[in-house]
């Protein structure tokens, strides 16, 4: 009997942990440029044997993140993947990339840092270098990351799960929260593409937010039972 | 002879036409901005119908990096209308469909606001939306010359894009669309990517927007004569 109801308090309580809908919440917002290293076609993107990456800014931040946007820079870089897979659709390509990739977070200071900077054809001294220096604040790992491009326009977006794995901040973002997605816009139609990089991005990263939970007493949930 | 010296002089230009990037950071980033174009879905848009977009502004960059979007005083929104639906039409077996709809007409408004109050109520327009996104000081104002939407049924997390070119006609910042020593204003880029995400998107909207809107200014060029052109290839 006592194992029975321990069996229906456990349902009860997974039960009131489960919403209709998990909600999500905004972590950070990152634009900046994609490339391909290594770069075997580069007139093609996307190419068996290339390397997807990107770097960028990283102007704005959310809680459970603590930041300054004042006195730091953010930035990022995205890397490890690689095309496993292309399927076109009239001008439209699909490309899937191999997991898991990685997208993480610099934390650098304004006043003894160095900034971000693209430089062109990347990668060269400045990038990635200039974007991963200072603080790693978050690590995320990428898995399932799909590009979907339209060829006839340049412009496309991507996206893909997202995992808080690393970094000095992940201890910031509670244990049952750190899985999300992450999606962007990506165009080569911006005139501000510095030489060698493939595509303008801007994006976003978001993060289940936490299941609600109703307050109860022992004894209201006996009486569910009775 | 003529047909080498054609493809030399094509060569010169494209190399005199690669100039450095003019600028790397957005204009206008915005966090975020929704679409709302009631009658439509994600992946059907009626013809005729009017697509609409209000945004908060979270960023500018030059030439309006003078401007501070966190300044708790101040608010500035941009509102999109009058984009007329030219309909939908897909492509692609039944598993991976893409959906495109491109839009004729259409303007943008870029507003700051001293009295912040702009949020995005549910089940748009509403007598917050757009009201909200459209008082203040019109800051610019443009036309788009093109606008469309991309989006399709197979992605995890229901994602596409859409972009647009913008000429800019108004405004109190309008004159600093023009580079320095053109008459001509550069035009807008819109772009960026969407989500049809039910738990990202509030109530009643069709899209969630991540995007921006660039100084698209051509790449520099030097004038040059045809001589010395032709003196480059002797």
């Amino acid at each position: 009997m006592r194992a029975w109801f321990f069996v229906l308090l456990t349902a009860c309580s997974a039960l009131a942990l489960a919403p209709a809908a998990r909600g999500q919440a905004l972590l950070f917002d990152y634009v900046g440029f994609d490339f391909e290293s290594p770069n075997p076609s580069p007139g093609t993107f996307g190419e068996p044997g290339s390397g997807y990456q990107g770097v960028g800014n990283v102007p704005n931040l959310f809680a459970p993140l603590v930041f300054n946007t004042v006195l730091n820079e953010y930035t990022y870089y995205f890397s490890g993947l690689s095309p496993i897979g292309q399927t076109s659709v009239g001008p439209f390509v699909i490309i899937d990339y191999s997991a898991p990739g990685t997208l993480d977070l610099y934390e650098d200071s304004k006043s003894t840092g160095t900034p971000g900077t693209y430089g062109t054809n990347p990668p060269n001294g400045t990038a990635p270098p200039s974007f991963i220096d200072g603080t790693l604040i978050l690590s995320g790992r990428l898995t399932n990351f799909r590009f979907v491009l339209n060829t006839s326009n340049g412009s496309g977006s991507f996206e893909s799960e997202f995992e808080a794995i690393g970094g000095s901040q992940l201890s910031n973002i509670p244990l049952n929260q750190r899985t999300g997605w992450t999606f962007a816009g990506a165009t080569g139609n911006a005139t501000g593409i510095p030489l060698g990089y493939a595509h303008q991005i801007d994006g976003q990263t978001f993060l289940q937010e936490p299941s609600p939970a109703r307050s109860s007493s022992w004894g209201r949930v006996k009486n569910l039972y009775r | 002879m003529r047909r080498l010296l054609l493809l030399l002089l094509c060569a010169a230009g494209l190399a005199l036409g690669a100039g450095h990037a003019s600028a790397t950071s957005p204009m206008i980033d915005w966090d975020p901005a929704l679409y709302f174009e009631p009658g439509s879905t994600p992946l059907n848009s009626p013809p005729g119908s009017q697509l609409r977009i209000v945004g908060l502004v979270s960023g500018f960059g030059p030439p309006l990096d003078f401007l501070d979007p966190t300044d708790p005083t101040k608010e500035y929104t941009l509102y999109c209308h009058s984009l007329i639906s030219a309909g939908t039409t897909s492509i692609g077996p039944p598993a991976t469909t893409f959906y495109t709809t491109n839009y004729v007409g259409g303007a943008i408004e870029i507003y700051e606001d001293l009295t912040p109050d702009a949020s995005f109520d549910v089940n748009p327009p509403n007598p917050g939306v757009p009201a909200d996104f459209t008082d203040g000081t019109l800051i610019l104002s443009g036309v788009f010359m093109s606008f469309y939407t991309e989006t399709n049924n197979f992605t995890q997390f229901q994602i596409g894009h859409s972009e647009g070119n913008i000429l800019w006609t108004g405004g109190a910042y309008f004159p600093l669309m023009s580079p320095e020593g053109s008459n001509e204003p550069c035009p807008g880029l819109f772009t960026g990517a969407l989500t049809w995400r039910s738990s990202v998107v509030q109530t009643g909207y069709l899209f969630r927007h991540d995007g921006k809107i660039d100084f698209n200014c051509p790449v520099s060029s030097r004038p040059s004569t045809w001589g010395r052109v032709k003196t480059l290839y002797r």
